[in-house]
């Protein structure tokens, strides 16, 4: 068993209670141990909090890190916004030590320290690395394949860029998650402007909706090109986006899409063969059922 | 100590201006100095290496009846030349001088700490001293040059520096990896800003380079190895089995009149069918070619890996009995006294960049293919079409910067600065071709720096083209009309942008060829961050290398247009032709000695020589024991026998271990007075 | 002396590539720390294993050994060899009982003079964080 100290998240917990739920059983199943991180915070929000406060972003990060330094555990998460927090922080404060001794200013009044000795993972990453689990772990772990469904794939901005602090190689046309999916027994497919944004993230859906789900359209019209009977993700965010997203859209351009959008998490409960309300499967505001009467 | 002499040092300390000055307390070093062992006398000058600056050292020699001289100033690497001559016209001895560097390894370093700069100006002055104390006189080694020079790659640059090489009388060999000479500006179509065909002006250049007497042409040949030192270089060439001879070759064989004449009609009947590289893959080529009409030599060649061996063209060929599908490698050795390297570019492999979907989109295509694709003599036959369905388009977008000025990594971060003048020519070509066609410009910076470039670019300008300023975010193809969509932020704007194009071009960023680092170390000449190879100096020696007769032209040494390429080709070919002009080349004398009386002949440093300087031979005692012994001509002086010999038998001239040992003592021991 | 320790740390160097890349930091105007005394040879095959032990022997804090890197040795394999010695040094260091933290071999090229710097300012830091070394302090 890898064990990891879990960060959580906001939106997960909140929005979509299946995704935790998912997390925690199928990531055990495959060598896995996600621990609490006991008084976790917001990570704080890259859009929200970066673009008003650095300082303040980078202290709240840095505090989450901490926790997770004082467990001796590496963190990992489901969502691309804390990964592109935790993660880029600890990647910026290891690097730079000036801004770590500001930050540690900050961190002493409540008496914790920035050392920069754990390193943070989306939890996905691990799922793909050969080291950790790999994708024949995840394969062997399937007890119902989710045969006969085309499902699409969005990486999400943030796990990915900037290239320069991530490590996934090519971030124009990735293809490591599509293995994950297959190794489902679903069929993942390509589409148009795959590395397309969701529409929600840098607060362009707090700041601008319609813009927002101007992006969303698109990327649901590409969708609808290929065919696809789900799209699968591995941030929160984005699936709020496209899933209550659909419903905006119909409500603002008149056009009605239905199509289920499903954390890969969630996605790989049902293939381990979790049951959709263990899922939480019916809080998602686009139905699942026409994908689940194809695959189950 | 070892010197029967008593060692007198003069040292000089340089202010240079306020570089040295400003943070180094000039006058307490000056005092010091003059406490140091050995130190005979010590002074300072706001310019040492000025015409009154070297006075003083003549003088010093004189009047204090010096035996060693400091010069504390800049890098050796800059003023050490300099500062042997004043050593030699006060008549010492050149090689008893050494040098302290206190400015680009102490003051521009250390600028705003004038204390421990100056502590660290006194300790390198005290090891230089030390050395100095135990200086000897060296007699560098003259060698006469070999009246030959070998000119690598016959691209433009090649070509214009063999010209002037052999104009100049000397015998020159210009080798080539490709069968043609020509190189890329022959696969270009117009050259900016003037417009004229690069063919037109290229070709009677590569005629030239065929017919000068003074001129040997090796095309299809690659080098194999490099051996020997200016002046003297011995190169092995490999000529690749063409499996066509030329009229010569075919006499020598004793065959009369026969020979490839060019008629083509092997590759009539030649049956098997590949993409001609000259094209860019773009049109077909026989398994026997040409890459085009106007090659030189006119000669077919034979490409092995695809050829079948029917025989077909061999029949075909008749009695000229041009082809010889046996043929084999062969290895040729010249001797040459110099050489210059002029290997030019590829574009970078810009499929990398998959954002932009080149070899993902069919339309989506590099300057290079435009280039074929608008030439009169290429596939096409000049008219520009799409490769997706052969249409005329009518809207064509150029993405410049395509790789080049990229820090993400996955890029080339300098400026490869002819892709914005390329791409003003091709907006010009298209809206003057297919009048009508919307061309879209796509920039960072549009860089027109050269002579009436700027005014090229007002022309382009008020011709039509749309320049949009913004980096281009990604290329998305209609799958219907295999159109695409290019997307953009129109930074000046401050808006998105997205334009349908029929055609994407994209000015992808060059990178040195393939080859590049393979004859870069043939020829140990170092290698700039950037990955093109290194000028000896970036401002005053751009042709040169850090390897004495070896220089550079063209692209190889980084990005640059045909007017550059060529002046700095004629640069490269007067500096190259210099040593072999004057006849002879001094060596530093830096060879290793062998002290018999501490060689117990146990043969270690034989294998550890690169240059296989070293021999065993017979003690001269007549004892029958081996010494072993150098030969000073091949030394180069690296010391890697030196550092090796477990008996400290070998000296290594002006790199003595007692010289070495002084130095760390002064360093460390009976330092800080 | 006794207020302040400054660390005695020796460079080796090669003309060709380390001695040209730390001239090009002086001309960037790279700063760094000003602790480190070099002797300039033309190869690293040069180096004598004894040069280093005889600093060590003389109370050198650290010492450091500076080449092409390899495949662009000016004397086509010169680092190669002086390099396969530098590992019996550390090993002797080891032997004798002192870190060998304070020996390294870094290979810094004539176009990089940001990297110089950056391998002086680490090298000047490890020895700060050894401190004095042993030998000097007890020759004292
Ligand atoms: S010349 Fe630099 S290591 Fe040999």
């Amino acid at each position: 068993m890898h064990e990891y100290a879990f960060f959580l998240g906001c939106i997960a917990p909140n929005r979509y209670p299946g995704c935790e739920a998912a997390a925690i059983k199928t990531s055990e199943k495959v060598g896995i141990k996600l621990l609490p991180l006991k008084g976790a915070s917001c990570c704080p929000a890259p859009g929200a909090f970066g673009s008003i406060d650095l300082n303040v972003w980078y202290a709240m990060a840095a505090r989450n890190v901490c926790l997770a330094e004082e467990m001796k555990k590496d963190i990992t998460l489901i969502c691309n916004g804390c990964y592109k927090s935790i993660y880029e922080v600890n990647h910026i404060l290891k690097h730079n030590d000036d801004l770590k001794d500001r930050v540690n200013e900050v961190l002493a009044e409540i008496d914790m320290e920035f050392k920069g000795s754990q390193d943070v993972w989306h939890l996905a990453e691990l799922y793909y690395d050969p080291k950790i689990c790999g994708v024949q772990k995840i394969r062997d772990s399937v007890t119902t394949p989710l045969t006969g469904a085309k499902v699409a794939v969005h990486y999400g901005c943030h796990l990915m860029k900037p290239q320069k602090e991530r490590h996934f190689g090519d971030t124009e046309n990735p293809m490591w998650l599509e293995e994950l999916v297959d190794a489902l027994g679903c069929e993942s497919v390509q589409y148009r402007n795959k590395m397309q944004c969701c529409g929600a993230g840098g607060g362009v859906r707090g700041y601008d909706i319609t813009h927002s789900l101007d992006i969303t359209n698109e990327k649901m019209i590409n969708l609808q090109e290929v065919g696809a009977d789900a799209l699968t993700e591995v941030c929160p965010f984005c699936q709020l986006q496209f899933d209550r997203g659909q419903i905006e859209i119909q409500e603002t351009f008149g056009v009605s899409y239905g199509l289920p959008i499903l954390h890969y998490n969630e996605l790989l409960g049902l293939a381990q063969g979790m049951s959709p309300q263990d899922l939480a499967l019916d809080l998602h505001g686009i139905d699942c059922t026409p994908f689940l009467k194809k695959v189950l | 100590m070892a010197e029967k002499e008593e060692a007198r040092v003069g040292v000089f300390i340089c202010h240079c201006g306020t570089n040295i000055a400003g943070s180094i307390d000039i006058m307490d070093a000056v005092e010091y100095a003059k406490t140091i062992p050995n130190v005979a006398y010590a002074d300072q000058y706001q310019y040492m290496c000025s015409t009154p600056g070297q006075g003083k050292i003549v003088e010093a020699i004189k009047e204090h009846n010096l035996t060693g001289i400091v010069v504390a100033a800049c890098s050796p690497r800059l003023h050490e030349p300099t500062f042997r001559v004043a050593t030699k016209e006060g008549g010492l001895n050149p090689f008893r001088f050494e040098m302290a560097n206190i400015r680009e390894q102490n003051s521009w370093v250390h600028m705003h700490d004038k204390e421990s700069a100056t502590a660290k100006a006194k300790d390198a002055i005290k090891i230089a001293v030390a050395k100095a104390a135990l200086l000897e006189d060296l007699i560098p080694k003259s060698v006469p040059v070999e009246h030959a020079a070998l000119v690598v790659g016959a691209g433009v640059g090649g070509i214009q520096a063999s010209l002037d090489l052999a104009s100049a009388g000397i015998k020159t060999y210009l080798i080539e990896k490709w069968p043609t000479v020509g190189g890329r500006m022959s696969q270009l179509d117009k050259t900016f800003p003037t417009l004229d065909c690069s063919q037109c002006i290229l070709t009677p250049k590569m005629v030239d380079v065929g017919r000068h007497p003074n001129i040997e042409l090796m095309t299809y040949c690659e080098i194999e190895k490099v051996e020997g030192y200016i002046g003297n270089f011995d190169i092995t060439i490999r000529k690749k089995a063409r499996g066509v001879l030329s009229p010569d070759e075919a006499t020598a064989r004793g065959i009369v009149g026969g020979g490839c004449n060019g008629c083509g009609d092997c590759a009539e009947v030649c049956p098997v069918i590949k993409p001609n590289p000259f094209e860019m893959g773009m049109a077909p080529r026989k398994a026997i070619y040409i890459y085009h009409a106007q090659v030189m030599p006119l000669l077919y060649t034979v490409d092995f890996d695809a050829c079948v061996k029917c025989g077909l063209c061999v029949d075909a060929c008749g009695d000229k009995k041009a082809i010889d599908l046996e043929m084999e490698d062969e290895f040729i050795t010249l001797k040459i006294g110099t050489a210059i390297i002029a290997t030019g570019y590829n574009l970078m492999p810009i499929e990398n960049k998959r954002e932009w979907g080149y070899k993902q989109f069919d339309n989506v295509i590099t300057g290079l293919e435009f280039e074929r694709l608008i030439c009169a003599s290429g596939p096409t036959g000049g008219h520009l079409i799409r490769p997706s369905d052969g249409e005329t388009p009518k809207s064509v977008g150029f993405i410049l910067c395509a790789g080049s000025r990229d820090n993400t990594g996955n890029g080339k971060p300098y400026c490869s600065r002819f892709c914005c003048m390329y791409s003003l020519k091709h907006a010009h070509q298209i809206m003057e071709k297919i009048p009508g066609t919307k061309v879209y410009l796509f920039y960072m910076d549009i860089r027109s720096f050269g002579k009436m470039y700027e005014e090229f670019y007002y022309r382009i300008q008020s011709e039509g083209a749309k320049f949009i300023r913004g980096r281009v975010a990604n290329v998305l193809e209609d799958p219907q009309t295999r159109n695409l969509y290019v997307r953009a932020e129109d930074t000046l704007l401050g808006r998105p942008v997205e334009v349908e194009c029929d055609l994407v071009v994209l000015a992808a960023a060059v990178q040195p060829v393939d080859e590049e680092d393979v004859i870069r170390k043939h020829f140990g000449v170092s290698k700039s961050q950037d990955g093109w190879m290194l000028e000896a100096h970036p401002k005053l020696n751009p042709c040169g290398t850090t390897t004495a007769g070896v220089f550079l032209a063209g692209v190889c040494q980084g990005p640059k247009d045909i007017p550059d390429t060529v002046a700095q080709a004629e640069g490269a070919a007067s500096a190259a032709s210099i040593p072999i002009h004057i006849g002879q080349v001094e060596l530093e004398p830096y060879f290793a000695q062998c002290m018999e009386e501490l060689c117990a002949g146990c043969g270690m440093c034989i294998d550890l020589c690169p240059y296989q300087a070293l021999a065993l031979v017979d003690r001269s005692d007549g004892s029958g024991r081996k010494v072993m012994s150098v030969t000073e001509a091949k030394c180069k002086g690296c010391g890697t026998c030196g550092g090796f010999c477990p008996g400290g038998a070998i000296k290594m001239q002006h790199f003595t271990s007692p010289q070495i040992h002084a130095q760390i003592d002064a360093f460390l021991c009976g330092g800080e007075q | 002396m006794a207020d302040e320790w400054n660390p005695k740390i020796l460079a080796i160097i090669c003309n060709w590539c380390s001695y040209a890349g730390a001239d090009l930091a002086g001309g960037a105007r790279i700063q760094y720390p000003s602790d480190v005394r070099t002797i300039r040879v033309m190869c690293t095959g040069r180096i004598d294993m004894l040069f280093i032990m005889k600093a060590f022997a003389n109370g050198a804090d650290g010492v450091l050994v500076s080449g092409c890197h390899f495949g662009d040795c000016h004397y086509l394999a010169g680092n190669f060899k002086a390099a396969k010695r530098m590992f019996m040094v550390k090993n002797v260091l080891k032997n004798l009982g002192l870190e060998d933290k304070r020996f390294r071999m870094t290979f810094v090229s004539a176009s990089e003079g940001a990297k110089w710097a950056t391998v002086i300012s680490d090298v000047v830091k490890t020895v700060n964080e050894l401190g004095p070394s042993p030998i000097a302090e007890f020759k004292k």
